[in-house]
Formats: C-alpha cells, structure tokens, sequence
C-alpha cells in the first residue's frame, strides 16, 4: 500500500493535533483536574528498607478532626504486578516492607495540612531485617529472602543457547571477555505522578484520572484490588507528561487514591510529590554484564557469549520481560551464529525497577557496541566495516524466531558515516576529542499482550454523522509521543478527507475501545493497522453510497482530497464529482449516523516459536533499525565529557509523521546521553540520595547538543503504511557511541556508565598509571 | 508541593523598618529572591517565625560603578551583575561567577546577599522531611549526629556560593547592618568553616551592600566544575585573581568554593610572589589548594575527586590568567 492520497496526510511534516492545547497551557493534566470538593490524599511510606511490620497504629490519625479515610494494608489483601505470573507487590505493605518508601498506610483529609498532620499520628513498628542493595549480597547463602517463595532472592534466572557455539569461539582469530557496570537510571518525567479518584457510593461506581500509560491495565488492577466488577470502574487519562514506561503498569498510588475514595465515599485528589514519584521508580535496573565475542579477521562475529544480572529491587513488576529482553535483543541486528544468555533477576531493597524506553536492551547493547569497537580496534578494522560485515539480510528468521521482515541499518550506517564526515575526520581529531559509532534496533510492538485474552491486538472505532466530522475513538494512550495525531493521519489517508475534518477521542474507558496501552513501541504499528482497517470499512460504506448517487460501480469511484467522482469520467469538466459532505448525506440515508470498527491482530507466525522457551518476549512484527555516530570531548582537568554532536540514522519502515519521528529520534538519543553521561539513582544503605532533580542528573539545555535525525525508510510489509516504530530504537546506540567516543578522545575504554567527570578522572587516571609502569620497565 | 508553614511576613519600605522587624522576632530571616530559603522552608529544613522581605526596600538593589570601585546593594539581582557592562569590563571574574549560579530564571530572582549568605549543602540534609526523619535527622538540623564524619562533633555541609570566591579574591567587603548599626567587614573574614553557623552576622544583622575595591591591574577568573553546566551547585569552584608585572608574578590570590563549610582563601602563595609562573609554582599551587580542601562525603560526587579537580582547575585557571596578563603587556 504504496499509493498515497494527494496531498498525503502522512509522509508530511504534521503538527501534533493535541499541540495547540500544550503550549498555550491550556492542556488539563491529572493535578489540573478542577474537583473543588476533593480530599486530600497522602501516604506514608516506610522509613525501613526492609523489615517486619510488627503494626501499623492508626487510631489517632483517625481521631483526628479532618479526617475522613485512612487505609492500611489490612484495606487491600489482593496483590497487583503487571504480570499475571509476578503478582508480588501490595498497594500498602502487609505483614513486610521492602524497599525504603514503600506505602504502608494513607490518609484522605480535608486538607493538606490535616492530612500530613495525620500521617506523623501514625505509628509504625517496624522490625528490621538485612538491607540488600548489592545483588551479589541479596544473592548470598545467607541472605534473608524478600519473598519467600524466591531462593537466593532470585526472581527469574534465563538460561538460553542457541547455535554451535564451541565451534564458533573455537574458529574466531579473536576471542575477548570483558565486564560492564550500568547505574540505574529513571525515567525522570517531567509530570509527577497523580490521581484523581472519585467513588458514587450510591451507585457504587469508581472513576478514575491517572497519570498512565496504560488505562487498561490500571482498570483491571483497580477493579481486581478493590474486588470491584470491572463494569464498575471508568478510567480516563488526561493530558501526561511523559511516561517513557514508568507508567507501563499499574502503580500502587493509583489503587491507594481508589482505596481512600471508596472508604471516603467521595473525591480523593492524590498528588505525589517529585520525591515519591522517583520512589515509584520502575526505571531501568542496575546491571553488571559480562560478555565475550568472538571474531574473524575480518571482523564477522563468531559467537557471543553473555550474562547479565539486574538488581531488580523489591517486587517483580516487568522484570521477569525485562531480563528475557536483555538476551532476546541479542538477536536481531548483527548474524550472529552463536549466542549463548544467562540472565539473573534479583530482589533488592530498592524501589522496584521495570520498563524503560528501550526496556532490555539498552545495557546489554551498549556493552556489545563497545566490546565490538575494541575488537574492532585491536584488528585494525574500522568501526563501520565490522558491523558491515555482519548485518542482516531481510527477510529473515533469528535463531529466537524472531521474523525481520525489513532491515535499513545497512542504510542507517550509510548516512551517518557520510554525514559525520567519519572518513576524513576520524584520525584527524585534535587530543582529547573523538567520534565514536553505535547501532541499535528495537521491537514494534510485542506480539503477545501480557494478559492473553483472545482479543485483537487493536481496536479503532470510527463515527461518522450529519456533520460530516470523523471521530476516531482509540484507546492508544497519547503520552506525548503524537499517537492520537498518526490515528488520525492514517484515517485521513485513507479516506482522503481533510485532518480538520477528523478529530480523536482517547483513552477513556466508557467511551473507547480497549487499548493494551502505550508500551514496547506498538501503538503506531498496532493501533495504526486497526485504524487502516477501520478506515477502510468506512471508505466502502463511502464509496458506495457516492457510486449510487453518481449512478457508477464502487469499483469505478476513486476518492481525493476530499471528492468522489467516477474514475475516467468520459469528459473532464462534466463530472466535478461529490463533495465529502454530499457523499455523507448520502450515506446516512436509512442508516443514520455510521459508527464503523477496524482491528488489528498480530498472526502467530509472528509470536515467536513455542519451542523455544521465552521466544515470546522479543516477538515482534517489526524491527526499527538505528546507527549513530557521536562526537564528544574529554577536558583534561575536569574529565569532564562533552557531547558536541551526533548524527543518528533510524530506520523507521516509514516515516508517517517525519516532525513527530525527528522528535521521538532525538528524544531518544537524548535519554541515551543523560543515561551515558549523568544520570543514576544512588542508595546510601536503602536511602535514595538523588531523589531528587537537582541529584538525579537530568541533562540540561546546555548538555543537549545538536542531534541531526536521517530518516531510513525501509517499507516494512506489515507496518501500516510501512511503518514501524520511532521511539526507542535509538536509545541503545547513544550510550554504546558515547562510551566509544570516549575511549577515541582518551585511549581508554569505559566499562561502566554514566561518564561523570569523577569517572573518567579514575579511567585516565588508570591509563596515566599503566603508561608509568610501562615506561618504567624497559 | 509541600505546604509553607505559617509565619509572619513584614514587607518594610526601610533597612531600618527591616532590621527592628528581625530584631523583634528572633530566628527571622530576610527574604529577597528566595531561590535558596524558600525551598528549604519547603522541605522542612528551616521553620522561621517571620520573613522579612527586603524587595521593597528603597535603593538595595543599587548598583553603582565608580571611580571608587563597584558598590552592589543586597538585592542586586545574579542576573543583573552577570548582564551589567559595567561589571563584565572591570570585573569580569564577577560576572562569570553570577553567570555560572543555578539557571537563568533562577538569576533572575536570586539576589547577590542571599547568595552570599546561601544556606550550607549535604546530601543528607538536602533532603525533604520524611528523608532525615527515617534516617535520625542530623546535626545540622535536629538530630545529634553526622552521617557524613561519623562521631563528628562540627557540621560538615558544603558551602557551595560561585560569588562569593571572586569577591574575596577582589578584595571585597560586606556591609552589614544590624541593630549596633553599620560595620563593614572583608569577605575573607564573612564566613566560619562550619556547616551550622557558617556566616560571621550577629542575630537581627543583615548585609546592605558588597563594595569592590578597583582591579589595580589585577587580573581574575573563576573556574566551575560541576556535572552539568546550568542547575548544579559547584562540585569544586576556584577563584584566582593574579597581578604580573613582566615576567614576575606580583601577587596572586586563590579562593575555593564547594570544598568546605565556608570558602576558603588559599593561605601559603606568598612565596609565589615575585616568581615567574612555571611548573613549580603549579605543584605549590596544587599542594596548597589541596591541603584547603575540607572536601567530605556530603555530595553525591568523590570528595577525593573534588580535591583534585580544585587543584587542577586551580593550576590551569592561574596559568590562563598568568598568559592572558602577559599578551595585556605586550601589547
């Protein structure tokens, strides 16, 4: 489906449709919500990193005047988890607390300062147990489990193996093994997490306003904690400002604010602070890799071997995906013939981790960049030629099962070689400045829902009446990645009407249809193809009643730029055609207003093989492709690295909305720089330390160089249009190019990130020393 | 958003009218730009029974170049000093360091005393209340230990001003009035190293103005060192103001920030004077800077880091200053 409408609605530069309300302020977030006679919501949180909860006393808290609610963990027996099968984490702790800052009771009150007033009437006890921050430590024989059910606090271990690989380190000229540390980092997004619950006692009905990127998710996790019918429940998600997967699951605030509201029988407004909602986490875990390639002379890989351990922290949220994940996204980039993964998952006392942009891949892809460029090196083979050496050749099968149905990274690495001018500058960069090369790839959409259900992957729903206007009901959570504005471009394209015609209705449980939400990258690729569908079944009704009214076969109307006429019209001139809204009258003729529905269900072909254990997680019926060249400076003193530039090629299948793919490209190699250089939670025994955004590193305006986006259109068979996804691809390819530039600009090669000044200071430091000893040994 | 605790606000048209208000309320605090006070109100860390705003106050935000040298009024906005024309020709190094405070919006509003007089930092009281509270508060603020030097008697928190350096590389004084009247004071003498009580004012004093004496041929900078180039408190800053006569270093002066309880004038560069800037003259500079450092585990960042990064920031901003006033003679 190649053919586009003139002028296309996609393929073209398109401003967000929700845009105009973000910058002019007039958006409502969660925390905008006008509900004058809202409660105050407020949680209290364990100051224990781990420990027996003995008792929570909260008779004086109830007592006092204000009042109306307080909940504890004997108002909630039912665990939630994002899966089905690591449903491990109450909403307020029961019986154990696990991780400094966990909910362990919550007030609604009539105010603000009542209600904190109530929480320091609140008495904890609390019996201490070991804190484990060191996954080596919660690991140990001795260690005390934060889960029974879970031996040395691992929460999955993933063991998989695939191909000769004896054969294949055995036949490699180069064998190298090396070890990398990854800090975790946090999503940092901008807009603090809230929810705005509203109980109808008389009813008995529970609306819900959140901060989420999966309403969802949050819907059946409310209804299932709360033990209500799901029929009950109405979610709706506002105006967010960001998610980029802190919000992929159900959150523990989101069933507190719904608890407080019923037990209030009203309004509960619940606003975490910038503090609480780092404690929320789920961000990406700390992660120590080892990993060993082989290599041929001539730069094609061998055999790769790797293990990767993820200090998880307290609960299992998606961590059990996101340690498939890290071996899974092993395959699919380079040929490899062999690769062997042994992954580990552990329980810390540390909020718990879960999915981030790039969920998996990033530190193990980054790790496997740099180990790449250094064998690379060491056979004097330039940093381009070596992933040359072992792409892929589309279409194909990965020894997992995964189907690359498209693949542009031969073109990605093309582009950014000739754009960053690699050749002619690369040996001429003045002391302590260099360009350093990464690729990276990433799932569109994984291909089985966590909650099977037998549903379609992706329902639209398209109304249509006397007034000519088209409205798209999604249930695809726009989180500032500009879906709502490809649902209506693709609904647009195929109908060939005007985009001021269409506009979208989203996420609100009694209105749209059910979406699985905003994660691992599915939206433009699922939601898209449910909204070609859809599209496409109101483009018949269309079609048909123009046909009647021009006295023509369906089959001899073609439809424009918003008119119907019969194709090859004897004489031009005489057959100006229908109007859309002539055509729509027509049309609502006996039917009356037209409500259309399109889905989208992804073929098992493409859900990974049952054979293989685990091949369901890295399933996917897309592959983004990018290659990204940085260029970065070391200073001398401070150590410290500057990033001037990068050059980033991301194939996306195609491009629907060039504006909004520049903008998710660069935002992803932008998250790929703060986690690179900056950014990195740290714990003093349990205690967050950089709680906060002036300790948690973000970059700032001034960190943020120019990133110069090249679009690679690969025309993906089954993406709509051929799309596939923009958002994540890249993020993996920023940390692996910067740790490459580094060691170009210093001759020393990091292995653990971020690159903060004091960092590097050590690695020259190191370098400075081994040279010394060199020199002093004749 | 936490919730600001009560307290009474007074909003005098006169420095006499604001300092009988800090008198009559002990534990008052004036309040200009509040880009430090009050988010440490907000986080609990500070509970005053009054503010006293100075931005009504008539002329406090003067800022007067003369002959004479520069006279800035407390409530000088960071902004307008890192703007002013005046300042960036005769006092460059001053400029660079407001420059170098926070953000921009945040410059808009911080004033040069309550930067001056900024509270001290450390990662375990930077922290909101239901932080210190689980983890025993601390001695800086109620608690009786220190998480940082364990047993320690003194507070540790990290004095973390990018002005003041400059100024007592400039020579500057501070004119402080209180209710015995006015008094003006060196900037080196301004401040305690201790994380508590880390500014030399008397209760119900108050800074009205910081005097620069003219440059006098000498020439200054200021070097930053921090993870991120807007936002971040110093991780190490280093003022050096230098004199070259010829080939021969006249005087040179080297104040730290972000590495103690107080900024620290660097004692033991006299013998530098009357030298010519070499190799040597970088390894005294280094051993001196170093041996200033009171540079503890109070930021999230290796104090062994931010002792070294001083002294090399240190050696090459003075090497800088030692060219750059060579090429002003020859010319």
């Amino acid at each position: 489906m190649t053919t586009l409408v003139r002028p296309p609605r996609i393929g073209t530069k398109t401003p967000l449709v929700d845009g105009i309300e973000k910058v002019t302020g007039r958006a409502k977030f969660t925390a905008d919500l006008p509900a004058a006679d809202a409660l105050v919501g407020k949680i209290l949180r364990s100051p224990v990193a781990h420990g027996l909860l003995r008792s929570v006393d909260t008779s004086a808290a109830e007592r006092l005047p204000g009042v109306v609610a307080v909940v504890t963990g004997d108002d909630c027996a039912v665990p939630f988890g994002v899966l089905p099968i690591a449903r491990t984490e109450y909403p307020l702790a029961r019986e154990k607390v696990r991780y400094r800052g966990e909910p362990v009771a919550a007030v609604a009150a009539v105010d603000e300062e009542t209600a904190l007033e109530a929480l320091k009437l609140i008495v904890l006890e609390i019996e201490p147990l070991p804190v484990y921050v060191d996954p080596a430590k919660a690991r140990a024989a001795d260690a005390v489990l934060l889960h029974d059910n879970k031996p040395n606090n691992i929460e999955r271990a993933v063991h998989s193996a695939f191909g000769d690989l004896e054969a294949g380190l055995a036949a490699a000229d180069l064998v190298r093994k090396r070890r990398f540390s990854f800090a975790e980092v946090n999503h940092a997004h901008l807009e603090p997490n809230a929810t705005l619950a509203e109980y109808d006692p008389e009813r008995g009905w529970l609306t819900l306003h959140s901060t989420t990127q999966v309403p969802y998710y949050v819907h059946l996790t409310v209804a299932q904690c709360l033990e209500m019918d799901t029929s009950r429940v109405r979610v709706i998600k506002p105006f967010l400002g960001g998610g980029f997967g802190a919000r992929t699951e159900a959150l523990g605030f989101e069933v507190i604010a719904a608890l407080l509201a019923r037990k209030a029988g009203g309004t509960v407004r619940l606003l975490l602070s910038r503090e609480e909602t780092f404690l929320c986490h789920r961000g990406r875990p700390q992660a120590d890799i080892v990993l060993e390639l082989g290599m041929m002379r001539d730069g094609r890989l061998t055999a790769c071997v790797a293990e990767c351990t993820q200090r998880g922290g307290a609960y299992a949220g998606y961590g059990i995906i996101t340690i498939l994940y890290a071996g899974a996204l092993l395959h699919g980039l380079y040929d490899i013939p062999a690769i062997k993964y042994d992954g580990w998952r552990v329980y810390t006392n540390t909020p718990p981790c879960g999915a981030m942009r790039g969920h998996g891949t990033v530190d193990m892809r980054a790790a496997f960049e740099a180990l790449l460029d250094e064998m690379a090196e060491e056979l004097g083979l330039d940093p381009f030629e070596v992933r040359r050496r072992n792409l892929l050749t589309a279409p194909t099968t990965t020894l997992m099962a995964q189907k690359v149905m498209s693949y542009g990274l031969g073109e990605c690495l093309d582009r950014v070689e000739q754009a960053s001018g690699w050749k002619e500058r690369r040996k001429s960069m003045p002391p302590g400045r260099g360009l350093g090369l990464a690729c990276s790839h990433f799932v569109s959409g994984t291909s089985t829902p966590k909650h099977w259900t037998g549903e379609p992957h992706a329902v639209i729903n398209l109304k249509l009446d006397f007034d000519g206007g088209v409205t798209v009901l999604t249930g695809a959570s726009d989180i500032g990645q500009g879906s709502s504005t490809i649902a209506a471009q693709v609904v647009g394209e195929v109908l060939g009407c005007d985009l001021g015609r269409i506009r979208v209705v989203s996420t609100d449980s009694a209105l749209t249809p059910k979406d699985n939400g905003s994660y691992s990258s599915r939206v433009t690729f699922m939601v898209g193809n449910a909204a070609i569908a859809a599209a496409e079944t109101l483009k018949r009704i269309l079609v048909e009643a123009a046909a009647k009214k021009l006295e023509a076969a369906p089959e001899d109307i073609e439809c424009g730029d918003e008119v119907f006429r019969v194709v090859h019209a004897q004489e031009p001139g005489q057959d100006s055609g229908l109007s859309f809204g002539d055509v729509v009258r027509e049309a609502l003729i006996d039917t009356g207003t037209i409500t259309v529905k399109g889905t989208f269900t992804c073929p098992k072909e493409f859900q990974g093989d049952k054979a293989i254990r685990g091949s369901a997680i890295g399933a996917s019926m897309g592959f983004s492709y990018a290659a990204q060249v940085a260029e970065v400076s070391v200073d001398p003193v401070t150590a410290k690295v500057t990033v001037h530039k990068v050059w980033v090629a991301a194939d996306v299948g195609r491009a629907l909305n060039p504006l909004a793919v520049e903008g998710q490209v660069q935002g992803a190699v932008w998250m790929g720089l703060g986690q690179a250089l900056s950014e990195e939670t740290r714990f003093d025994d349990g205690r967050g330390l950089a709680t906060n955004l002036l300790d948690y590193r973000v970059p700032t305006m001034a960190e943020s160089p120019d990133v110069a986006v090249f679009i690679v259109e690969s025309i993906d068979p089954n993406g709509p249009f051929g799309a596939k996804e923009a958002s994540e691809g890249a993020l993996a390819g920023a940390v692996g190019a910067v740790m490459n530039a580094v060691a170009a600009a210093t001759g020393v090669r990091p292995t653990a990130t971020p690159l903060t000044p004091d960092r590097v200071a050590d690695l020259m430091d190191a370098k400075e020393r081994q040279a010394a000893a060199k020199g002093s040994t004749p | 958003m936490t919730l600001m605790p009560a307290f009474r606000l007074h909003r005098p048209d006169t420095l006499a009218e604001a300092v009988a208000a800090l008198a009559e309320t002990p534990g008052g605090k004036p309040l200009a730009g509040g880009t430090d006070l009050l988010v440490n109100i907000r986080r609990g860390m500070a509970d005053p029974p009054a503010l006293v705003d100075l931005t009504n106050v008539g002329g406090l935000d003067d800022l007067v170049v003369s002959e004479a040298g520069l006279r800035l009024g407390a409530t000088v906005t960071l902004a307008h000093i890192a703007e002013d024309e005046g300042i960036r020709a005769g006092w460059p190094a001053l400029a660079a360091a407001a420059e170098a405070v926070a953000g921009p919006t945040h410059r808009e509003a911080a004033t040069l005393a309550g930067n001056l007089c900024q509270e001290t930092r450390c990662i375990f009281v930077n922290q909101s209340e239901w932080w210190r509270a689980g983890n025993g508060f601390c001695l800086k603020i109620e608690g009786d230990v220190c998480h940082v030097v364990k047993k320690s008697l003194r507070c540790y928190a990290v004095y973390a001003g990018d002005v003041a350096p400059v100024l007592m590389v400039l020579g500057a004084e501070a004119e402080i009035l209180g209710p015995a009247g006015t008094r003006r004071l060196a900037l080196a003498s301004f401040f305690h190293e201790e994380g508590r009580s880390h500014l030399a004012l008397a209760p119900g004093e108050i800074v009205t103005a910081v005097h620069v004496p003219p440059p006098n041929g000498a020439v200054a900078g200021y070097a930053k060192v921090r993870v991120r180039e807007a936002i971040d408190f110093p991780l190490a800053g280093v003022a050096v103001a230098l004199r070259r006569e010829g080939d021969r270093l006249a005087s040179v002066t080297v104040a730290l920030t972000g590495v103690a309880s107080a900024p620290v004038l660097v004692p033991g560069l006299d013998r530098l004077a009357g030298t010519t800037w070499s190799e040597d003259s970088a390894k005294t500079l280094t051993d001196a800077v170093r041996k200033s450092c009171n540079a503890v585990k109070t930021t999230v960042t290796t104090p062994n880091y931010r002792r070294r990064v001083a002294a090399a920031s240190a050696v090459r901003l003075a090497g800088d200053l030692w060219a750059a006033a060579g090429e002003g003679n020859a010319s």
